[in-house]
């Protein structure tokens, strides 16, 4: 899997698990966790077993990015575009979630692959939710005109303290990640990921692209952000979206691909490490089947059900430290 | 460029051929000790000269030899940032395992990126030219192993880059 997925499996499977035994009465209470913070809390209880409530935690935001109303500014307009009748949001949500929603399953469409389609699109409650402020910047850029009373320099948040940065035009959006890693050789690996994507822009087929660049120091565009905003160990990458890659179907995974780049790039990282590993172990096997081949060929031993097997004295034994 | 690997290895080889003439010595400060002669450096009896075999500034190897024991220290060329961690990584990920490889010296010696530790007691399990060959084929598979992981991280970032890319096409 190369890309990450905009739909939680684990919630997908649950969801699809309770509409097939819709009529079968059980209690679930799931806590799970996903990455870059976002936990998950699925309640059903025996007595309404079509009423699913979902509660959905976000990671924190750092000081420029904060919630206001404890949820990511238009969210509360996406999850009604989205989910419609079904969905109820519950204010206040439950205790150390941002979003509690409470799920009629018996009000899902008739039709399989609407209900299908639909049961995918709540699974991607987390792309709505985080993603609702980059979704209404990139709607008006698609309409080439920027939403009112919009700050030059937008922070939204996509990691637990760290925010990327937009900066909203009428014909195009540019976005900057500041890449940060904690461990140093993550760091060099990304950095060397990131070095790819400014180089693969300039392959022929991906001309239509958003222009690519990466750089050691903050661009100018960040200019007037906080300083700890502006410190990043893998450097910085911008990217400029036109409305072309915003218009029709691909507003969505526009959304979803640039809320989740930092993840992405760490998911590879780690995917790149577990594999230098592997290739090591199968490095060390061969080298040290080449050491044993130094050896001189071991006695073969027989054993029958009549013959007792002896050791051979070897030098090694009469080599000890105690020898004079 | 593979003219100078085969003539550094040719020295190499010819070099330890001639060093690996190690003997059982007991420890004679010590009583009922045997110690390998090169880690101590106690008796200037007892060591012969380093010598050092430079293929460029960047790669060298310094054998040291004894009567009982020979050291081998390598150093890696390392280009880049990335070639760096790649191999400081695979030569820890190596030591680590110097119990397996029995020849394999836990630390590198100071200034070096891994050593290794010959004594009389390997060349009595073990045949000497297949142990040359051994430390050979060693140095040979450190430099492929990082120019392939090097490249496949390459290739992954090109791969990936590409699959984000294609996304918004």
């Amino acid at each position: 899997m190369i890309l990450l997925q905009s739909h939680s499996r684990f919630l997908l499977q649950t969801l699809l698990n309770r509409v097939q035994n819709l009529e079968k009465s059980v209690e679930l209470d799931y806590h799970w966790v996903e990455f870059d913070d976002v936990r998950y809390h699925v309640q059903v209880s025996m007595k309404n077993p079509h009423i699913l409530l979902l509660s959905v935690s976000l990671p924190t935001p750092p000081l420029e990015a904060v919630f206001l109303g404890g949820l990511p500014f238009g969210a509360i307009e996406a999850i009604k575009a989205a989910y419609g009748v079904i969905v109820q949001i519950l204010d206040p949500p439950r205790d150390g979630f941002n979003l509690t929603l409470k799920l009629n399953l018996s009000k899902l469409p008739p039709d399989e692959e609407y209900k299908h389609a639909l049961l995918v699109k709540i699974a991607s409650v987390r792309e709505v939710v985080l993603g609702a402020p980059l979704r209404v910047i990139l709607k008006y850029l698609a309409s080439r005109t920027v939403a009112p009373d919009m700050d030059h320099l937008v922070a939204l948040v996509h990691r637990p303290n760290e925010s990327f940065f937009l900066v909203p035009q009428a014909e195009k959006v540019t976005v900057v990640f500041p890449m940060r890693f904690k461990d140093s050789i993550d760091t060099v690996l990304a950095t060397s990921f990131l070095q790819e994507f400014v180089e693969s822009r300039r392959t022929a087929g991906l001309s239509n692209a958003p222009p690519c660049l990466w750089s050691h120091s903050p661009p100018l565009e960040l200019k007037g952000a906080t300083d700890d905003a502006l410190s990043a160990n893998a450097g910085f990458v911008t990217f400029v979206i036109f409305p072309r890659h915003v218009e029709g179907k691909k507003l969505d995974r526009t959304v979803w691909n640039l809320s989740t780049f930092h993840a992405y790039v760490n998911y590879h990282v780690k995917c790149s490490e577990g594999f230098m590993h592997t290739r090591m172990r199968r490095r060390v096997e061969s080298l040290i089947q080449a050491l044993n081949r130094a050896k001189p060929d071991q006695e073969k031993t027989k054993k029958t059900a009549h013959t007792r097997s002896f050791k051979r004295l070897s030098l090694k034994d009469s080599c000890t430290n105690s020898s004079s | 460029m593979a003219n100078t690997l085969r003539l550094y290895l040719t020295c190499i080889r010819n070099t330890l051929e001639a060093a690996m003439c190690l003997q059982n010595f007991p420890c004679q400060e010590v009583e009922r000790h045997n110690k390998p002669e090169v880690e101590l450096k106690t008796s200037p009896e007892l060591l012969l000269n380093p010598v050092l075999i430079c293929r460029n500034e960047a790669e060298k190897c310094l054998i040291e030899t004894s009567i009982n024991s020979l050291r081998i220290s390598l150093k890696v060329k390392q280009a880049d940032e990335l070639e760096n961690i790649l191999t400081k990584k695979f030569l820890r990920f190596l030591s680590m395992r110097a119990e397996a490889f029995q020849v394999l010296r836990r630390k590198p010696v100071q200034g070096y990126d891994i050593s290794f530790l010959i004594t009389n007691y390997h060349c009595e399990e073990m045949q000497k030219q297949k142990l040359i060959d051994f430390i050979v084929q060693f140095m040979e598979d450190i430099d492929k192993e990082i120019s392939e992981l090097k490249m496949s991280v390459n290739t992954r970032g090109r791969l990936v880059a590409t699959e984000f890319l294609k996304q918004f096409v």
